[in-house]
């Protein structure tokens, strides 16, 4: 699971780790019902303390995206390939599109454009 | 699939060549005995002592059998092998040696006690001249060296580019890791029943169900298989800008780092417990894999020529970013 952050990013730490898992998981390295890394690896990777770790996990679970099992630890939901995905990756077309200039309806244009 | 197997064709250990080969030598192993049964006492001598004096003796046909089962023995774990030696030179160049070697080493052997119960009134009168046996063992070791030189073949290609991850771009003031996990249910049920075991004896031993002898029996068993378990059922690997870290077991503990300098460029590959040889830590160093089960794993070839693998999910993303990380720090 790749997860990027971004040092300037001024929201709590805990959303941003939830964005980066959300991100790693839309990017299809993890598919519905796999197992994700334990949240004390995940964190001391990251050099973030396992609660903050634990805080994003809850906040995903609560999403849809992931599912708690007692003795088979996090993975991915089996709803989680729908709309929670979709969602994430507007959000970084949007990101991604502010970047480069493009307003939101410059981005709602293009996608109308499409065949 | 696998980098490195650039060489000329006739060198990959096949494993029709090797079934060929053991076969030819399994029946001259036998044919010896049976073509000279005639001119040989019954029992033979089988072994000598320093003075080459024979000290034992084994019925003809019961040595004969003995030899091509040894043979068998080796000659079957070396056709196992067989795709686990294609792809590197050391590996290509050890096995020919033990093939050929062995070979040189159970033919000679044969071949000398043969010689030396030829037309011997009983198996206490068989002598065996010393330089034979000097000669038999020197042989073996020259056939084992000039097979590993001549079959080895041409030097490891510095791998495939075809297999090389997606690239991938980093920002500054961004902070990438990877994390990822594998593990092997058989291995963890395993572990899990040892565990439940060591728990369901020492209620009956407390309780005095079962004697002190026979908890002692088994207690180290159990003790083994737990242990082994713990450490191997499962793996989480990690890569940051400091490098690679491989923690064993649920604990993730012993942890085995790599520093990123010691990295000269990773990849992602398939590998089965069949090509390397079983599960755990297999290979030799320079060319190891941690297996923990078939499927994706992630490379990482040393700047010393090394390599190692290990069998992790989501293996081409670490490689990614193990390949991101090393070219940002030459371009730094």
């Amino acid at each position: 699971m790749l997860l990027t952050l971004d040092l300037n990013d001024t929201r709590p730490l805990h959303e941003q780790v939830a964005a980066a898992v959300r991100r790693a998981i839309g990017e299809g390295s993890y598919a519905a019902g796999d197992r994700l890394p334990p949240a004390r690896e995940l964190a001391q990777a990251l050099g973030i303390n396992t609660n903050t770790v634990l805080r994003a996990l809850r906040d995903l679970r609560d999403e849809g995206l992931l599912e708690f099992r007692r003795g088979r630890g996090v993975s991915v939901a089996g709803a989680a390939e729908g709309r929670a995905l979709l969602v994430q990756r507007a959000r970084e077309l949007l990101e991604d599109a502010q970047r480069h200039g493009y307003r939101r309806e410059d981005l709602i244009t293009i996608l109308k454009e499409l065949p | 699939m696998n980098p490195g197997t650039n060489t000329p064709a006739l060198t990959p250990p096949s494993r029709r060549t090797a079934a060929l080969w053991g076969l030819t030598v399994s029946v001259a192993l036998a044919a010896g005995p049976l073509l000279l049964r005639h001119r040989l006492p019954d029992p033979i001598a089988v072994h000598w002592d320093l003075g080459l004096g024979p000290d034992r003796s084994m019925p003809l046909a019961a040595s004969a059998t003995m030899d091509v089962a040894l043979w068998a023995a080796v000659w079957v774990t070396l056709l196992v092998m067989v795709p686990a030696v294609s792809g590197r030179r050391g590996a290509r160049a050890g096995w020919w040696g033990a093939l050929v070697g062995s070979s040189a080493l159970f033919l000679g052997m044969g071949a000398t006690t043969l010689l030396a119960n030829l037309d011997a009134p009983s198996w206490t009168e068989a002598r065996l001249p010393a330089w034979q046996a000097a000669a038999v063992l020197a042989a073996a070791v020259a056939a084992a060296v000039s097979a590993a030189r001549l079959r080895r073949g041409g030097p490891d290609g510095p791998g495939d580019a075809a297999c090389a991850p997606p690239e991938l771009l980093l920002r500054p003031g961004q902070r990438a890791v990877w994390v990822g996990r594998a593990g092997n249910r058989w291995l963890s049920a395993v572990t899990a029943a040892a565990g439940t075991g060591l728990g369901l004896l020492g209620l009956l031993w407390a309780l005095g169900l079962v004697g002190d002898g026979t908890a002692a029996e088994v207690l180290p068993g159990l003790v083994i298989v737990l242990a082994a378990g713990l450490f191997t059922s499962s793996l989480t690997a990690r890569v940051t800008e400091e490098g690679l870290a491989i923690g064993f077991g649920p604990f993730g503990w012993p942890v085995r780092r790599i520093r990123l300098d010691r990295v000269q460029r990773a990849w992602a590959e398939t590998r089965s417990p069949v090509e390397v040889g079983g599960w755990g830590f297999r290979g030799l160093p320079g060319d190891a894999t941690i297996m923990l089960r078939g499927g994706e794993c992630l490379v990482v070839g040393y700047r010393s020529g090394g390599r190692l693998a290990i069998s992790v999910d989501d293996a081409e993303r670490a490689a990614s970013l193990i390949n991101a990380l090393l070219a940002e720090r030459v371009g730094a």
